[in-house]
């Protein structure tokens, strides 16, 4: 049975919930065990017709030809959709917070950057028929070098996978090719550590694997709009992503989600929904795009897969002191989510530990891979199973137990994080006290007495003399200074740096037009 | 052009119209056919299926038992007669998939499917076939070389039992319990005569495109006592005429170094 410490998470949890020990029943349980849950693919529509896309079988390859003449008389066939016929045929996701570059098309016109990117879109009276058209669709490819290996992406005179991203690095901030993070002097940190390990995760992507695949059913409703049933995650998401695309305003739109047959992250994306509603708005008709299974196993995006080094500085006693991190996610063809997954990484580095010399590169790379996408804690949940392998390895190097270990390293209420916030609500040492307690783990009794809230602050809370990168004596890009980065005025004990930078701007004034600009912790202050 | 769906009474009749339509597959539990329509799969035109009791007939009394081919896993695991081929039943899918699976159609399973039929081949089973020329007897290694050329209907299989529970052994080796893909499968009949090996047959899945027999591993366990200089003999030759494919449960290398270890343990009884 799990307790609540009241005496650590005081202000926590309400205490007059009531739920735990009884049979309260899930709200869509009921739906779900009789059988009658309503998903969008229950929707059978009068006159609905059926889309397929025929998909690339190169991982990168110019498109020379692309002959639909034989395929367009093919019996059922209601239309054949180009990416000519996409209004705004390229966008990235996150356009819609004003991250990124428009990167991917929804049809591919003259490259394909991935095996299985969708080409030619044909809607016919039926799946079959739709099949059958596909086959009589010819594609003449020129195959292009491809390049699968993040690092390998990055060496000079690598294929050019996304011409959006010439180095195939996501732009940070309009200039920067990767997440920087910079805390003290690692190198220093190195010297003086008693021990240095320095080691390689490589990671897989990961398939959400849904019950129900992605897809939708988009059908033209009355006074030109058109109503769309949708398996996605992300409704109102997925609503501008469209409108985006068909280049029209969103209450063209009428989306109506429900029970998502499983998501995970992996139905964020809009991959169907565009292409269905242009399908209707061509056809007049109502149209069906649905993967089948080995679409979503192929060319359903994936969680990426990320390659991590970690090089650590530890002394004898068990403290560490010094991290070094340079991490690669594998964001496939296009950007999708990855560019975010990196920043997420980066504020996440050195994981909940307070370590006084911190170093982080975070690069979001593209590749000739499926398009990677979010999935469960995406960008924090590799770089945590790599950090915590990290901390077994160390404490096995040091001869120390490995969860009074994490006690002796875990960060406290006071300590100065490696982003320059101070530590709050911390709570890792007693995680670790239960985490022993419940498995029957002994603990030293000076590990048993640790706290969060004592011994934190201090020393702990001084942000150390930081060395410049040789390339970054420039001031920092504007949109990075924003109020959250001035640390307590007491706890900077910063050196004078090599040349005085400017102090940080004063907050812009709100903009008065509505969306002109916007505000968020992780991107700064952006205009639309 | 739609999918037409033909159901005969005989089975003679539909081994007639599969003989006659190259777009005909046949439809036992629609475990494979099924699969390949919903994926777009526009060689099949035509379905045929049979409702002939008699390819849901299983003999299991006498030493020689006969079995349907659409007889489906979930009846092979419910009959009691048959209990040395309840392993590879049960190792085949979820229950859903037992359901509906036949003894027929997991002859044209391909990689990483067919785990039955590595049963089947080590038990030296014979194949009937009915085709427009009438019905006729294969042996299963010449049936599983031209299963693609097959033109017509597997009306059932038949094999000998093994003398005892200790002589037929099998093994799947998958990376998700119960109901994963095959990473390698193994399946051995050592009929032994006075302490020694006589007519040993190992037959292996995963291990080439068709399931197939390691004859060179036979050949080392052939009238010799299964001690451990046998069982390091026969497992080292475990690869000889193999030829596994890289896919996304193991690679091609990973087979041929793992091969040699299960059928080892297959051997000296380990679990």
């Amino acid at each position: 049975m799990l307790e609540l410490r009241k005496d650590i998470f005081a202000d926590e949890r309400d205490d007059n919930l009531k739920e735990i020990g009884k049979g309260t029943q899930r709200q869509d349980m009921l739906g779900h065990v009789t059988g009658t849950s309503t998903y969008f693919d229950d929707h059978k529509l009068q006159g609905m017709l059926h889309l397929k896309t025929v998909r690339s079988t190169h991982s990168h390859a110019r498109l020379r030809r692309i002959d639909t003449t034989d395929a367009e008389r093919s019996p059922g066939v209601r239309r054949i959709i180009r990416g000519a016929d996409v209004p705004r045929n390229l966008n990235t996701l996150l356009s819609l917070i004003n991250f990124g570059i428009d990167d991917e098309p929804s049809l591919a016109v003259d490259k394909v950057r991935y095996k299985g990117e969708p080409i030619v879109a044909v809607v016919a009276d039926s799946p079959r028929e739709a099949y059958e058209a596909m086959a009589r669709i010819r594609i003449d490819y020129e195959a292009l070098p491809s390049v699968f290996d993040v690092e390998e992406a990055l060496k000079p005179g690598a294929p050019v996978v996304n011409e959006t991203y010439p180095k195939n690095t996501f732009t940070y901030y309009d200039k920067y090719d990767h997440q920087k993070l910079r805390f003290g002097d690692v190198e220093r940190g190195f010297g003086e550590a008693d021990h240095v390990l320095e080691q390689r995760y490589q990671m897989s992507p990961i398939e959400h694997a849904p019950t129900e695949t992605n897809g939708s059913i988009a059908a033209p409703d009355t006074n030109g709009r058109y109503v769309v049933y949708t398996s996605t995650q992300a409704l109102f998401f997925s609503v501008d992503t469209c409108a985006k695309i068909l280049d029209v305003p969103s209450n063209t739109f009428h989306f109506i989600g429900g029970t998502v047959g499983g998501g995970f992250g992996g139905k964020v994306d809009t991959i169907t929904e565009p292409l269905a509603i242009l399908g209707a708005m061509l056809t007049g008709r109502p149209v069906r795009y649905m993967l089948g299974r080995e679409e979503e196993m192929q060319y359903g995006p994936p969680r990426g897969a990320e390659r991590i080094y970690i090089k650590d500085g530890v002394m004898r006693d068990g403290r560490v002191v010094a991290r070094k991190v340079r991490a690669y996610f594998d964001s496939g063809a296009y950007t999708r989510l990855s560019s975010y997954a990196a920043v997420k990484c980066a504020a996440h580095l050195p994981g909940p530990y307070t370590i006084p010399n911190v170093y982080g590169d975070v690069y979001c790379v593209f590749t000739n891979r499926t398009p990677a996408t979010a999935m469960r804690g995406f960008g924090v949940t590799a770089m945590d199973f790599a950090i915590e392998c990290q901390m077994d390895k160390l404490a096995n190097l040091v001869g120390m137990d490995p969860m009074e270990f994490r006690i002796l390293n875990a960060y406290r209420d006071g300590d100065m994080k490696a982003h320059r916030r101070e530590a709050k609500n911390t709570a890792l040492i007693e995680c670790v006290q239960v985490a022993a307690e419940k498995s029957k783990w002994p603990l030293r009794d000076q590990f048993k007495r640790a706290s969060s809230r004592k011994d934190g602050g201090g020393s702990r809370a001084v942000i150390p003399p930081t060395p410049r990168d040789a390339d970054a004596q420039r001031a920092a890009a504007l949109q990075q200074r924003t109020t959250y980065d001035r640390a307590p005025a007491a706890a900077v004990r910063e050196a004078p740096p090599a040349s005085q930078p400017s102090p940080p701007p004063p907050p812009r004034p709100q903009a008065p037009s509505h969306g002109a600009a916007r505000f968020s912790s992780v991107f700064g202050t952006r205009r639309r | 052009m739609p999918v037409t769906v033909k159901t005969f009474a005989t089975s003679g009749e539909a081994a007639a119209a599969l003989s006659s339509d190259r777009g005909a597959r046949y439809l036992g539990g629609g475990t494979l056919v099924m699969r390949a329509l919903n994926e777009g799969d526009i060689a099949i035109s035509t379905i045929v299926r049979a409702s002939d009791h008699a390819l849901m007939r299983i003999d299991a009394a006498g030493s020689r038992v006969t079995i349907g081919a659409g007889v489906t896993f979930a009846k092979i695991i419910a009959e009691r007669d048959l209990a040395f081929l309840h392993a590879p039943a049960r190792s085949i899918g979820g229950p859903a998939v037992r359901n509906m699976g036949t003894v027929g159609g997991n002859l044209f399973a391909s990689s990483p499917y067919g785990d039955f039929t590595v049963a089947l081949l080590a038990l030296d089973a014979t194949v009937a076939v009915q085709s427009g020329l009438g019905a006729r007897e294969v042996g299963i290694e010449e049936f599983l070389q031209s299963r693609e050329r097959q033109a017509g209907l597997v009306l059932s299989i038949s094999c000998q039992k093994p003398a005892s529970a200790d002589a037929f052994r099998y093994r799947k080796i998958t990376r998700i319990k119960p109901k994963g893909g095959s990473v390698i499968t193994l399946a051995a009949h050592l009929p032994t005569s006075s302490g020694r090996i006589v007519g040993a047959r190992i037959a292996l899945g995963s291990m080439a495109p068709t399931q197939l027999r390691a004859k060179s591993a036979e050949r080392a366990l052939e009238g010799r006592p299964l001690d451990a200089t046998t069982i390091s003999a026969a497992a080292a030759a475990a690869t000889e005429g193999t030829s596994p494919t890289d896919n996304a449960l193991a690679s091609a290398w990973y087979r041929r170094e793992i091969v040699g270890v299960h059928l080892r343990r297959l051997l000296s009884g380990q679990e």
